[in-house]
């Protein structure tokens, strides 16, 4: 065999793993047109290499980002440097169908890809190389598990009954409170409450109803906050929620408009239908309360007196 | 488990190496951003993989930054480079890049990683081309973002004992830009490494 054989014999082998190789190869030149467009890339974009050849890359691929894409490559140009992308940063440069359509929960191919300068024999750059990679699993299996630490973090802070910050959560979220009024001095009102003779609810309708009640007074005291006001079940049938930025008199206005709206409200379970009445206390925070516990002492001494008011009625705590 | 040590002679050769490759890397920043970028002297040491987050010089452990890394290997030299950016970088490293869209953490990656692409690359080839060798590089991973330094070097789990860490910090001539760049070679690196250092040394 000649030289020159050889290396067309070489050269033959070569090109064809480039061409079956399961990754994306694609060359383009300064104009973004297409010179290079491997099996890979004609298999899942569905354009035979004839097809595409000289193209202009943004023509045939409308999805492709131009300003972005182009922002890329240009510093590849200019600064025969390499550049990558990532699927975090945009999950595909083309459209692709992700490779098990059947069993795949993926709708596409999630794609990473480096962007190569290639030297010409002057040592030129006039064309990049693209190599794009399938990384649908690794992105999906990510994807997923984000997701369910997400839904575990909600599942650790809130009420299973009531969907309202569980009271270890809130806890906490009064802790943060009780240090930013001792760094900022600002308003700040907590307001306690429970459903009254709620052990009457239970025995007379049946527990079930009862956790209607407890159901339907979360959604109400919902519907009466603003978004920054912070609400916890802190037992049985006991609800706490911090005011931010509320005095007292504040607070109280809020507190009697939660209690007329529970008043007015008709809980309906099965057959059964009830109304029911809360009793509120309140404390607005000042430097006489020694703690977080003390705070919420204050609030529960005035809901115990709303409850010897003969109950269904809101008490701002001014002991000391 | 003894510290890797790394000879004086070795150290100041491979400090100028990098000084080199990332004047190299700092150029083409430049270039990019069109605006002048200032240079820290590297700083070369061996660490165990609690010292890090406390031993960089640039910032402290307890700022807020963002992190890249990538993995880089060739021959028997291998580790990672990382990209920490002070979180208050972004502002005006997305006007000098003409981002024009809104600043959220989506725009950040992007910009960290386009900043990423030009210094690892080039002040990794530097390095590379002058030990005579070459590197083959693994896909930028975002380490974290808006996190304590010490966060993103939690390395309780580290599988390594202990590696060789240089630092270089860049700044921006009049921007409120600053980020530090970080090459961290492991243990098995240092034999191949100290005999290419001594050819340039004979």
């Amino acid at each position: 065999m000649t030289e020159n054989n050889k290396f067309l014999d070489d050269f033959h082998w070569l090109m064809d793993v480039l061409q079956h190789i399961d990754v994306g190869l694609v060359i383009l030149d300064r104009e973004f047109n297409v010179q290079l467009w491997n099996a890979f890339m004609q298999n899942h974009s569905a354009k035979s290499a004839a097809d595409i050849l000289g193209a202009n890359i943004f023509k045939s691929f409308p999805e492709l980002p131009e300003s972005w894409f182009r922002r890329k490559v240009q510093t590849v140009f200019e600064l025969q440097n390499q550049a990558f992308t990532t699927w975090e940063q945009r999950p595909y440069l083309f459209k692709f169908k992700n490779y098990r359509p059947i069993t795949s929960i993926a709708d596409f191919m999630y794609q990473n890809s480096t962007i190569i300068p290639l030297k010409d024999a002057r040592g030129n750059v006039e064309q990049i190389c693209l190599i794009l990679y399938d990384v649908t699993e690794v992105a999906v299996n990510r994807i997923q598990i984000q997701e369910a630490s997400e839904k575990l973090r909600v599942l650790a802070r809130t009420d299973g009954l009531t969907n309202l910050l569980n009271r270890k959560t809130w806890e906490q979220e009064l802790d943060v409170e009780f240090k930013r009024f001792a760094r900022h001095h600002h308003k700040t009102s907590l307001v306690m409450f429970d459903i009254d003779h709620f052990k009457k609810v239970n025995d007379g309708y049946g527990h079930p109803a009862g956790d209607e009640a407890i159901r339907e007074a979360s959604r109400v005291l919902r519907e009466n906050l603003r978004d920054i006001d912070i609400a916890g079940r802190y037992g049985g049938e006991e609800f706490t929620v911090i005011l931010v930025d509320t005095d007292a008199d504040g607070a109280f206005i809020v507190a009697e408009r939660i209690r007329q709206a529970i008043e007015a409200n008709t809980v309906t379970y099965e057959d059964i239908t009830f109304q029911y009445t809360i009793s509120l206390g309140i404390c607005e925070l000042s430097n006489a309360v020694t703690d977080k516990t003390n705070w919420i002492d204050r609030a529960d001494k005035g809901l115990y007196e709303a409850k010897n008011n003969g109950r269904n009625n809101t008490v701002i705590y001014n002991g000391s | 488990m003894a510290l890797i040590k790394i000879s004086e002679e070795h150290r100041d050769a491979l400090q100028e190496i990098t000084n080199v490759a990332m004047g190299q890397a700092g150029d083409k920043l430049a270039r990019l951003l069109d605006t002048f970028v200032i240079l820290s002297i590297p700083h070369i040491e061996a660490m165990r993989p609690s010292d890090i987050a406390m031993a960089l010089h640039a910032i402290d452990a307890n700022e807020s930054v963002s992190g890249v890394c990538q993995g880089f290997i060739g021959g028997g030299i291998s580790g990672e480079a990382m990209l920490l950016f002070n979180d208050t970088s972004f502002t005006d490293l997305a006007k000098l890049l003409d981002y024009d869209d809104e600043l959220d953490e989506q725009a950040e990656r992007e910009l960290l990683m386009d900043t990423t692409n030009v210094l690892f690359g080039a002040c990794l080839k530097g390095i590379a081309e002058q030990i005579d060798m070459e590197f083959s590089f693994g896909s930028p991973t975002v380490l974290g973002q808006h996190q304590k330094v010490s966060e993103i070097f939690q390395m309780e789990n580290a599988k390594w004992e202990s590696a060789l860490v240089t630092e270089i910090s860049y700044e921006l001539e009049g921007y409120n830009v600053q980020c530090d760049l970080l090459i961290i070679m492991t243990e098995d690196s240092l034999d191949l490494l100290t005999k290419k250092l001594d050819y340039l040394l004979e």
